[in-house]
């Protein structure tokens, strides 16, 4: 076959993007090489020797991750769409402000992303990791080293089906492809960019994605770290850096988490922050292993009990984001999900990813287990870090049933391979199902976070504190009783295990609160751990507060009643119509819809919200503006953004679920529009007339008749539409026209338009949405108000300023030149030599009469607009001007004016298009939730902060 | 004993109790046949009835969506969406429905589709003609 010489293609950036690949890859690999045996010989001489080359190797890796991405990213800025991966992601329209999210928007970028953030805290490691640069950067460096081989796009094998390693995100698209259009040599001319999902087109894809994937990449460090204190045997050293860099991950990835959340509640139509989807799962369950860490890493650090869980723990960590990693990217969710990757055939490498990460991890362990030291006696039952022990234990528990629940799928595809004829089981309604455990591990969390921080670390004589502790506890008991019922005032909690939640979460609160006013005074050390207790409890009562009294206020509903039992039927009822001007009521609120505007592809409603106190008077009043973003050919609805009202108590949710099918879908709407059965009417100007219609019911096989009565008011030939964008050379007729039903006083006025521009007839239709009607001009309008060109006898005329001439009994004047003429079909253009000449008419019954033809140059020709008296049928066309003598060429032409007979048509069968469909939500307590997460990753930071304060203390 | 290992088998033990009761939760995929046998709230897959009236109109009910589709055995019924009717709806190869049989109808509180990748159909990427 012959090879095809392709135009126009750019293939450097994707030559330097893969060779950077390849060159990261073999960096990754010397980089784990020369690491390794700097730790294996660092008692030697030559372990500075590999700790250069180790550095070396590592910066020649950081440099080819860099180029890789500076490469894609050039792609993506160019457009070059013959990259598979610009195609995927760019359009021409997506503006530059998006490129990040485009780039990471895909599984080869977000892999890029990861690899970035591990290269940069690589390099914070070898700045500032000391003795343990060499072990943590060998592990960093080998889990680089695989991450890498993911985007490596290399085939191993013979033969018909070679195995493939990674996916390549600078293969061309002829490359992954096969299609007629890579036939023709400049098909790079011919294609364009798919773009970015615009779901995806919100500042929270910029922000979310880089923020979680740090969180990814930091859990690596104390994974890291847990290696190399195993490797080197340094089984307490390694505590302390590792708690630093734990307490960073900790708020790091707790804060990627959030931001999905806020993301899905704020800006996506989910109608909540969590809905249980595995994927938010497998990031949370990382997540609560890291911090059961922390908490047993603080009781190693304090008491040297517990550092083989916290080796544990930290391994677990990473263990789970890489199974995260492969439950997201493998394709094994399956419809189980609404935001897993779909399969790229990297399932096998992403398993042994996994078995990379527990099979270093269980041979370390098993090796040194026997060596770690523990202490020979138990901690005593009124300690610390006993119950902190438990919590830990509790946070394992609650992630391992989560996960189990999640890894439903892959026990499927695992029972599958065994049995083919298995069938797959599936949770029938996930959100009750978590809930329903995950309240229990809740209400311990509370009570241990709440009653340890009152326990002391190596607590030998819990007897002669218990008094102490008795007196506090049983305080904080009491006000949290206290607190409870008052909650109960302001939210329902109407099942004993909510409010025992409820109470366990107050508990926690007011303990930490007490703990840290009466035992911690300006302890810095204890600050962060208690912001994040107290946060932890905030979080609880905020959780009830906005998923127990989740109102849809478009229902007056209380939907989620059934957190933990599942929502009836009548609850999933959610949406309601709202039509255009009409007010409804919803939960407190008089609710309208009251207009919307367009801009581009996205259309933003106005819905106003006013509340009114006994007497009737308006006591607030505000707008909501949710909108909705059309795809690009104008036929679907992309993505509908929610509006919310934010009070300090409570949100106002509002988001648009659907629109009449003739807004969706524009091609719908014209088809609609030519099914229209419409009627033809005519009627003198100012005359009414009358029309009846007869109309099917649906479903029914009779017909009603309608009676009508219509009026042609008056007739505007420079008329204006919402639609019509007035052009150069356009002849346009409006009309104003008064509809009514017989039966019925009100009367409509509508101002269809009609518009003639070169050889098309363009129709603006006018919509009468209570009567279900469409009024539109006939095209026979033109006939009817202008005077066939043809039919004029048109006598010219010679003016100088101030000259006047008779014509059948009128006096015309030329009054003189307008330097800056109005016309309605003239648009003024950049080198137009434009001027209209002011002509005076006096009829022979006194009237005066104006008109102002205009006479243009334009591109050096000369063109002519004409204009018309209608009433004394007089038309003018401006021809000449002879500068040298002073005068002007005037064409005048009279016709007898006729009767204005307006032909328009009615159609009342039309659907109705004004209204929305609208999901209104309250959410009482909801920043609650906010303020208490946001506190818990606070802690988390403030923690990290004291500790690295301390650290630079001591050096 | 040591503390460490009576929590343990406290722990295992909690965690045998959640699993038997989470069995409760989970089932497989029903076919009509089963969720009318059953009446009980199930998940079904099948695939959209394209030749079959797909209602929704707003003006009557906003949370009315109904349609066709064939379970995995190739029983066609009617599915009553207690919802608007989602974008993208008459492209989807698989429909997952959560919801129980009322009568011949089956009406469901959830449901989630599967569209097809984007990257099929050759029209995709191919420029549109400049208009």
């Amino acid at each position: 076959m012959q090879e095809i010489q392709y135009v126009g293609e750019h293939l450097w950036p994707g030559r330097i993007g893969q060779f950077a690949i390849i060159l990261g890859f073999v960096a990754s690999l010397l980089a784990a090489a020369a690491y390794f045996f700097a730790t294996q010989r660092r008692h030697l001489p030559e372990a500075g020797q590999w700790i250069q080359m180790g550095r070396g190797a590592f910066l020649v890796h950081t440099f080819s991750v860099f180029a890789v991405i500076g490469a894609i990213f050039y792609a993506m800025a160019m457009q070059y769409f013959e990259y598979q991966y610009v195609q995927a992601h760019v359009s021409e329209e997506l503006p530059m402000k998006y490129i990040f999210s485009a780039f990471w928007e895909g599984q080869e970028g977000s892999f890029l992303l990861w690899m970035f953030w591990h290269v940069v805290l690589g390099l914070v490691l070898m700045a500032g990791g000391r003795q343990w640069e060499a072990p943590t950067l060998s592990v960093l460096s080998m889990i680089q080293m695989i991450i890498g081989s993911m985007i490596l796009g290399i085939y191993l094998g013979f033969g018909d089906d070679p195995m493939r390693i990674g996916s390549n995100p600078l293969m061309l698209l002829r490359e992954v492809m096969d299609a007629p259009i890579f036939a023709s040599a400049d098909y790079v001319s011919q294609i364009k960019g798919n773009g970015l999902n615009p779901l995806l087109q919100n500042y929270w894809m910029t922000i979310h994605p880089p923020t979680l994937f740090l969180g990814f990449a930091s859990t690596a460090i104390p994974f890291s770290y847990a290696i190399a204190g195993l490797w080197m045997k340094e089984h307490k050293a390694w505590l302390k850096p590792a708690q630093r860099w734990a307490l960073f991950s900790g708020a790091i990835l707790g804060t990627g988490i959030l931001m999905g959340g806020a993301w899905a509640y704020e800006a996506l139509s989910f109608g909540g922050y969590w809905a249980w989807d595995p994927v938010e799962n497998m990031s949370l369950v990382p997540w609560l292993i890291l911090i059961a860490g922390i908490h047993t890493n603080l009781i190693a650090s304090n008491t040297g009990h517990s550092i083989r869980s916290t080796y544990i723990y930290y391994l677990l960590t990473f263990i789970f984001i890489v199974y995260s990693t492969f439950l997201t990217r493998s394709g094994v969710l399956g419809d189980t999900s609404v935001h897993a990757f779909t399969e790229m055939g990297l399932e096998w490498q992403l398993i042994g990813f996994i078995a990379f990460s527990v099979l270093l991890s269980a041979i370390m362990l098993g090796i040194r287990y026997k060596g770690i030291p523990s202490p020979a006696k138990e901690e005593p039952t009124g300690s610390r870090e006993f119950w902190m022990f438990i919590g830990s234990l509790v946070l394992l528990f609650s992630s391992l049933i989560i996960t189990a629940s999640t890894s439903l799928p892959v026990y499927n595809k695992i029972m599958q391979l065994f049995n083919p004829l298995f069938e797959g089981r599936v949770i029938t309604d996930p959100v009750p199902h978590y809930n329903k455990y995950q309240i229990w591990i809740a209400v311990f969390i509370g009570l241990l976070s709440g009653s340890a921080q009152y326990l002391r670390y190596r607590e030998f004589n819990f007897a002669g504190y218990a008094r102490r502790f008795g007196l506090h506890a049983g305080i904080a008991l009491a006000l949290s009783g206290l607190l409870t019922y008052l909650t109960t005032r302001w939210i329902d909690a109407n099942a004993w295990q909510y409010l025992t939640l409820l109470f366990f979460g107050w508990f926690t609160i007011i303990a930490n609160a007490d703990y840290l006013i009466t035992f911690v005074r300006g302890n810095l050390k204890q600050a962060g751990s208690v912001t994040a207790h107290i946060g932890f409890g905030l979080m609880i009562v905020g959780i009830l507060a906005s998923g127990l009294n989740q109102r849809v206020i478009s229902k007056n509903l209380f939907v989620m009643d059934g957190l933990i039992e599942g929502a009836s039927d009548e609850q999933m009822r959610r949406n309601i119509i709202l039509f255009k001007g009409s007010p409804m009521a919803m939960g407190d609120y008089e609710v309208a819809y009251t207009g919307d505007t367009i801009d581009d592809f996205t259309r933003t409603f106005t819905v106003h919200y006013k509340k009114r106190n006994q007497a009737g008077e308006v006591v607030e009043s505000f707008d909501l503006h949710p909108n909705i973003l059309y795809d690009k050919s104008f036929t679907k609805v992309a993505a509908s953004n929610p509006s919310t009202k934010r009070y300090w108590d409570r949100d106002i949710f509002t988001h648009i679920a659907s629109l009449p099918q003739v807004e969706i879908d524009m091609e719908y709407r014209r088809k609609r529009e030519d099914s229209l059965n419409y009627r033809i009417l005519q009627a003198l100007a100012g005359e009414t007339i009358a029309f009846s219609d007869t109309v099917p019911l649906r479903g029914l096989d009779t017909f009603m008749v309608k009676e009508y009565r219509a009026a042609v008011l008056e007739v505007d030939r420079a008329p204006a539409h919402p639609d019509y964008k007035p052009e150069d050379g356009d002849i346009a007729i409006g009309a104003t026209v008064q509809i009514a039903r017989s039966d019925e006083d009100s009367i409509f006025t509508v101002h269809p338009v009609l518009v003639l521009r070169g050889q098309v007839l363009y129709s603006y239709p006018a919509q009468i949405n209570e009567l279900s009607a469409r009024v539109r001009l006939n095209e026979q309008v033109f006939d009817a108000v202008f005077t066939p060109e043809t039919e004029l006898d048109y006598q010219a005329f010679t003016f100088r300023q101030g000259d006047e001439v008779s014509l059948d009994g009128y006096r015309i004047q030329f009054a003189g030149f307008n330097r800056q003429p109005r016309h309605p079909n003239y648009q003024p253009g950049e080198d137009d030599i434009a001027v209209s000449g002011m002509m005076n008419v006096q009829a022979p019954d006194g009237k005066s009469y104006t008109a102002q033809p205009v006479y243009l140059i334009r591109d050096s020709r000369p063109f002519n607009l004409k204009d018309e008296i209608p009433e004394l049928g007089m038309h003018f066309r401006f021809t000449g001007i002879d500068p040298a003598t002073e005068s002007i060429e005037m064409m005048i032409a009279r016709t007898e004016p006729k009767p204005l007979q307006i032909p328009f048509e009615v159609a009342t069968n039309s659907l109705r298009s004004d209204y929305i469909v609208l999901e209104a939500i309250e959410f009482p307590g909801i920043n609650l939730f906010w303020l208490g997460s946001s506190f818990m990753m606070l802690g988390l930071l403030l923690s990290l902060f004291v500790r690295a304060k301390g650290r630079e203390q001591k050096a | 004993m040591k503390k460490i290992y009576v929590i343990a088998i406290v722990m295992i033990a909690a965690a045998i109790v959640l699993l038997t009761t989470a069995a409760e939760d989970m089932s497989t995929y029903a076919t009509f046949t089963d969720a009318s046998r059953s009446g009980e709230r199930v998940k079904i897959a099948g695939q959209l009835s394209k030749d079959k009236e797909m209602y929704y109109n707003p003006q009557e009910d906003p949370n009315y969506f109904s349609f066709y589709i064939r379970d995995t055995k190739g029983d066609e019924r009617k599915v009553v969406l207690l919802s608007e009717k989602p974008q993208d709806f008459e492209l989807s190869e698989q429909i997952v429905l959560t919801g129980q049989m009322k009568g011949d109808e089956f009406v469901a509180t959830d449901m989630l589709l599967k569209c097809p990748s984007k990257y099929k159909d050759e029209e995709v990427y191919i420029r549109e003609e400049a208009k």
